[in-house]
């Protein structure tokens, strides 16, 4: 059974088109990125998930429930940090993981494990209106973690935290999945979705525009090595017999710096032996793999019509 | 069990409201104010009457309308609205709970927010009164408390609805106001207006009958006549009539139509905002 499946997903306010279409299934027990810029389709995706909206057409299901028709259920089962939200300023922390106890009728529940968890324990009997930015994500991240749920859902999780916070979110979110949980997340910046995602979605202007592993996205791109080397002496006729080997797509000159680019295959070592062969002085070198940040870009600024 | 969950989170963040207890305390201080220039200037205040506790149930009535009505829109405009448009609601409804168990989890905090409020203003006021005539009718106070809780259920359902009929606190504030101005400050007109109209725009010898259940719409009113079907004898005994269908001859000419038209108030009001609420995106 899939944990999410979207089945042609259409929401529409107005004249916008805010998601279009959308078809993708989320398995159990993965960790799965939700990637795009601001505004493509991603909170409202999420959104019809929750039953906060509702769909214009196509349906969405969450382990199998439908998400509007069955929504007390869904929610029942699954911990959510929303994104755009607001903590209630005139309860304590405590307080906040207290409803959620009542909400979901939780037994045993371990309030002080989980606030210990997410480093809030000394904060826990202060109004969270005096929480900074990176608390309340914390503080609502516990809230979603309480009662051990089968799906968490993530938007924009790292909103407000520092490095250090960062990073420890990460390390809850392997943690959980590690226990089984599946995570579905979403981000508009690559590298948070890189380190820990198993599969990643990217969605533009409504529209999916790739589903796949990490490695299958890397894949998907011609050139991915940038080798730049500080060669002395070099001239055009190097960089011409460079570019003609094998999986080198291309070599500029330019001074006493010249650029060459790989494919996926092609081994730098072979470049620079070439290259020391051929009498040139190397005195550095610096490789830059074309990252998923690059494709990201590609795949989310082509053709950007803004409707007015 | 989900409606009891959200009551109980909503009353401990809408008893920390500043401007209830603000409101409150002016609303005591006043009373008690009151309540002395009653006792001891009966004259000014109420001619032609010895000061009792039935009489100052009514001379208390018109201020914790007021009161009410006022603490009402204060506490509860925002109940629903405010959540929609700073988005704590995405934390209520991320939990499992129905738009419904929302709605009526928000009345339950905010009416007993209100209540307590009022219990506490009330005790104040009815000690002071006790101090101040050395009797106190246990039964006269217990029925005015009764009305008095239902009055107060009455606004806070209908703040509450139109608060759930919005996503914007600027608009659920111009509607409270809206109703507040419409329904207790301007209705008098109203009634003479419709007659007008009907009598082809021109006033008629005698107001016809059905002026009076026109004029028995604001909730304040419904509010009076409730009283006066609870303590017939406290409000024959006062010099001032407390209900205006005396010399309204209709079946429905009598102080009980004041239940009917709060439990219109009651319901109505609430039945739209869950209509609108239920279908809303948020």
């Amino acid at each position: 059974m899939a944990a999410i499946e979207l089945d042609g997903l259409t929401k529409r306010y107005g004249d916008v088109l805010a998601v279009d279409g959308l078809d993708l299934e989320v398995k159990e027990g993965e960790i799965f990125g939700f990637l795009g810029p601001n505004g493509a389709g991603k909170s409202t995706t999420i959104d019809v998930l929750l039953d906060f909206v509702r769909p214009t057409s196509g349906s969405a299901t969450v382990m199998g429930l439908d998400a509007q028709a069955d929504s007390l259920a869904v929610r029942r089962r699954i911990g959510v940090l929303p994104d755009a939200f607001h903590v209630y300023d005139r309860l304590t922390g405590r307080q906040h993981l207290q409803f959620v106890v009542d909400s979901k009728d939780i037994d045993g529940a371990d309030v002080e494990a989980i606030m210990d968890r997410v480093s809030i324990a000394e904060a826990a009997d202060r109004k969270a209106g005096g929480y900074s930015k990176g608390m309340r994500q914390r503080l609502v991240l516990a809230m979603a973690l309480l009662g051990d749920p089968d799906l968490l859902i993530l938007d924009e999780p790292s909103t407000g935290l520092d490095p250090n916070g960062a990073r420890q979110m990460r390390e809850i979110i392997e943690a959980e999945n590690d226990r089984g949980t599946t995570v579905f997340f979403s981000s508009h910046i690559m590298e948070q979705v890189e380190a820990i995602c198993d599969r990643v979605a990217i969605i533009n202007r409504g529209r999916l525009v790739a589903v796949d592993s990490i490695d299958g996205l890397r894949g998907q791109t011609e050139t991915v090595t940038t080798l730049t080397i500080d060669a002395g002496g070099a001239d055009a006729e190097d960089a011409a017999a460079i570019r003609n080997r094998i999986y080198v797509t291309s070599a500029a000159l330019d001074g006493d710096r010249l650029e060459v680019t790989l494919t996926r295959d092609g081994s730098k070592f072979e470049v620079l032996k070439a290259l020391d062969e051929r009498g040139v002085e190397i005195r550095d070198f610096s490789i830059d793999e074309s990252s998923l940040e690059d494709l990201f870009a590609e795949y989310t600024t082509e053709e950007q019509e803004v409707p007015q | 069990m989900s409606t009891v969950a959200v009551a109980k989170k909503d009353f401990r963040d809408a008893v920390q409201s500043r401007a209830l207890w603000g409101l409150l305390v002016v609303f005591v201080v006043l009373s008690v104010l009151l309540t002395y220039s009653y006792v001891e200037f009966p004259d000014l205040v109420s001619p032609g009457t010895d000061p009792s506790i039935g009489g100052l149930v009514f001379f208390t009535a018109g201020i914790v309308s007021l009161f009410v009505s006022l603490t009402a829109i204060v506490v509860c405009y925002k109940a629903i609205a405010g959540e929609r448009e700073i988005g704590s609601v995405k934390l209520l409804l991320a939990l499992p709970h129905r738009r419904r168990d929302v709605l009526f989890g928000k009345l339950l905090g905010r009416m007993a927010v209100l209540s307590l409020a009022l219990a506490i203003g009330l005790a104040v006021g009815f000690g002071f009164a006790f101090a101040m005539l050395g009797s106190l009718d246990v039964v006269t106070v217990l029925l005015f408390l009764a009305a008095t809780l239902l009055f107060t259920a009455v606004y806070v359902s209908v703040v509450v609805g139109i608060s759930a009929t919005t996503g914007s606190t600027s608009r659920a504030t111009t509607f409270a106001i809206g109703f507040f101005v419409v329904f207790e400050f301007l209705w008098d007109v109203v009634p003479i207006g419709a007659v007008y109209v009907a009598n082809g725009f021109s006033l008629p010898q005698q107001m016809p009958d059905w002026t009076f259940l026109v004029m028995q719409v604001p909730p304040s009113t419904a509010y009076t006549g409730v009283l006066t079907s609870l303590l017939p004898d406290v409000a024959d005994s006062l010099p001032t009539q407390t209900f205006a269908g005396a010399g309204v001859d209709a079946f429905y000419a009598v102080p009980e139509i004041g239940f009917v038209v709060l439990a219109f108030w009651l319901v109505v009001p609430l039945a739209i905002g869950y209509y609108r609420f239920r279908g809303a995106d948020l």
